[in-house]
């Protein structure tokens, strides 16, 4: 049977405008991503990839074109709606981890489930299961300040995978990680695909370029998928 | 030049004034383009164009709203410092009938502070729906109030630039001496029957609030409203001044009285006002709030409550009433 549509991109552009000057960022760039697929989007700097995550995050709006989430249309949602989808449905991994430096590893997972309203015994059952998936569980008491960067993407799945969503979009996640760390993510990214979850990665890493995992890989140049 | 113009309040009231009112004429001219041209069905860089200048827009109408909140209040503070200007004026009730823009003026600023609430109730409601369902009527609405604040505008000049401050004006003095010849309260009521009907007015619009009577629940707040000016003018305000002869409802905003007035007639006009654009939204886009009716409740009770603590504390310090 044919899984079902998760992400749909159609006819979508983004140009930002510098003065006079428009800068067409993305151009007429049309996508189709079933659940359970894993997409890398290769690019050199420049190419569009993080900004194309952003649309499909539902963090900026397109010059036109729509984005769809599970035939939703996020695009045109206002932010107290596109933030609600995201907690519900995406899992974001930055390649700046984006941690709370002040806070343990256990808090900065904890965060994305406090305006759940679950109990506190189910926050922290969900909190350590992510924790167990994203092997970061024996740190979880350390602050995130002083973990290493393999640590810090680590806790970062973690936080992404806490509230259980279907879509993980991961912009240059092995951008800042040595290459044994770089390996030990994409292991558990193939974890992630085998509980059929939907990975759409950002990346100019070769290390994407034969994952050991069934993946797609989207070229993008100058804003377009060639 | 006019004396009044020259004062340090009136001249930072226009400006101010006229400061936003240019915001809002850009803010004006925008959302019409924007109105008649949208579409949120379409996909196209024309339509999501407008939808980020409709944003902006929206951005600067709600922060000039917020501002001329306070301007109501600094309008009220400029014309009461006017009194020293003008022979006769002891407060800004003499200062409003210095010519005869000032009761229009005042009435359409009250009116106008109605029609802002009412739009930041449709906006907040705009704002939570995907498609921004009430977009439209929210830009008419707003199409209604740039044409008053024109008229405000013009009224606002008008009435600053023909303050005579050579002219005596008539203040206090005149309201203090209004009862003894004909009845100034409305539908020939006497004061004792004001208060019956006040405490009433209160508690029917208290019990009405939640339920699903809204036309009767509008109606026994503008009823309230107006009942509940000559009530502080002809009966709680002599408490204020302690003095049966003091029928004033601006003096209360000086010094001398602790500026009471601000939070007397705010609390009435905020109460009755968010009470009423509730009401309103529930009636046009069937949506009510909650937070709003315990608001209302609030500021109603805290106007009635201090109107009655003022007659009270009287009563217990001299055993009589007056």
């Amino acid at each position: 049977m044919m899984s079902k549509m998760m992400i749909q991109i159609e006819n979508l552009y983004r140009t930002f405008h510098h003065g006079s000057n428009e800068v067409s960022v993305l151009k007429e760039i049309n996508l189709n991503i079933r659940q359970g697929e894993c997409v890398v989007l290769k690019g050199v700097s420049g190419s569009g990839k993080t900004t194309l995550l952003s649309l499909i995050a539902g963090l900026d709006k397109p010059s036109a074109g729509k984005v769809l989430i599970e035939g939703e249309p996020i695009s045109k949602l206002p932010d107290l709606f596109a933030s609600e989808l995201r907690a519900k449905k995406i899992g974001m991994i930055f390649q700046h981890f984006n941690l709370f430096e002040h806070l343990s590893v256990n808090e900065n997972v904890t965060i994305p489930l406090i305006p759940s309203g679950l109990k506190m015994k189910e926050i922290h059952e969900k909190v350590d299961e992510s924790l167990t998936l994203a092997n970061i569980i024996h740190k979880q008491e350390t602050l995130a300040s002083r973990l290493s960067g393999g640590e810090k993407q680590r806790t970062a799945i973690a936080r992404a995978l806490v509230a259980d969503p279907n879509i993980i979009l991961c912009d240059e996640p092995t951008a800042n990680l040595d290459r044994d760390n770089s390996l030990l993510f994409i292991d558990i990214l193939g974890k992630l695909h085998s509980m059929g979850k939907t990975i759409v990665i950002a990346t100019h890493d070769p290390l994407f370029d034969s994952l050991s995992f069934e993946s797609t890989i989207v070229p993008m140049v100058d804003g377009k998928i060639v | 030049m006019n004396e009044a113009l020259l004062s340090n309040q009136v001249i930072v009231f226009l400006l101010s004034e006229a400061t936003l009112f240019m915001l809002l004429a850009v803010a004006f001219i925008v959302s019409l383009k924007v109105l008649l041209k949208w579409d949120f069905e379409s996909f196209t860089p024309f339509q999501f164009a407008l939808e980020r200048q409709a944003y902006l827009v929206s951005t600067i109408i709600l922060f000039v709203f917020l501002m001329k909140f306070i301007l109501v209040v600094y309008f009220i503070f400029s014309i009461d410092a006017l009194s020293l200007l003008l022979p006769g004026a002891m407060c800004a009730a003499g200062v409003i009938k210095a010519n005869i823009y000032g009761s229009y003026l005042l009435i359409l600023k009250l009116f106008i502070l109605f029609l802002l609430i009412l739009w930041i109730y449709v906006h907040s409601y705009d704002m939570r729906t995907k498609n921004h369902q009430w977009f439209r009527k929210k830009s008419w609405l707003f199409s209604l109030i740039f044409v008053l604040i024109i008229v405000e505008l013009g009224l606002d000049f008008s009435y600053f630039s023909n303050i005579d401050t050579h002219m005596p004006v008539s203040c206090c003095s005149a309201l203090f001496g209004q009862l003894e010849g004909a009845n100034p309260l409305p539908f020939g009521l006497s004061v004792s029957l004001l208060l019956v009907l006040f405490y009433l007015l209160y508690i029917l619009v208290i019990l009405t609030i939640k339920s699903g009577y809204t036309i009767l629940y509008i109606l026994a707040n503008i009823l309230f409203v107006f009942l509940s000016y000559y009530a502080v003018v002809y009966f709680f305000g002599t408490y204020v001044y302690q003095l049966p002869t003091h029928k004033c409802p601006f003096c209360m905003l000086q010094q001398e009285y602790y500026y009471v007035g601000y939070l007397l007639w705010g609390s009435l006009f905020m109460g009755t006002y968010i009470g009423l654009s509730d009401a309103v939204s529930t009636l046009w886009l069937g949506k009510t709030d909650m937070r709003s009716k315990k608001i209302v409740m609030a500021l109603l009770s805290v106007f009635v409550l201090l109107c009655t603590v003022y007659v009270a504390v009287y009563y217990l310090r001299n055993g009589v009433l007056l």
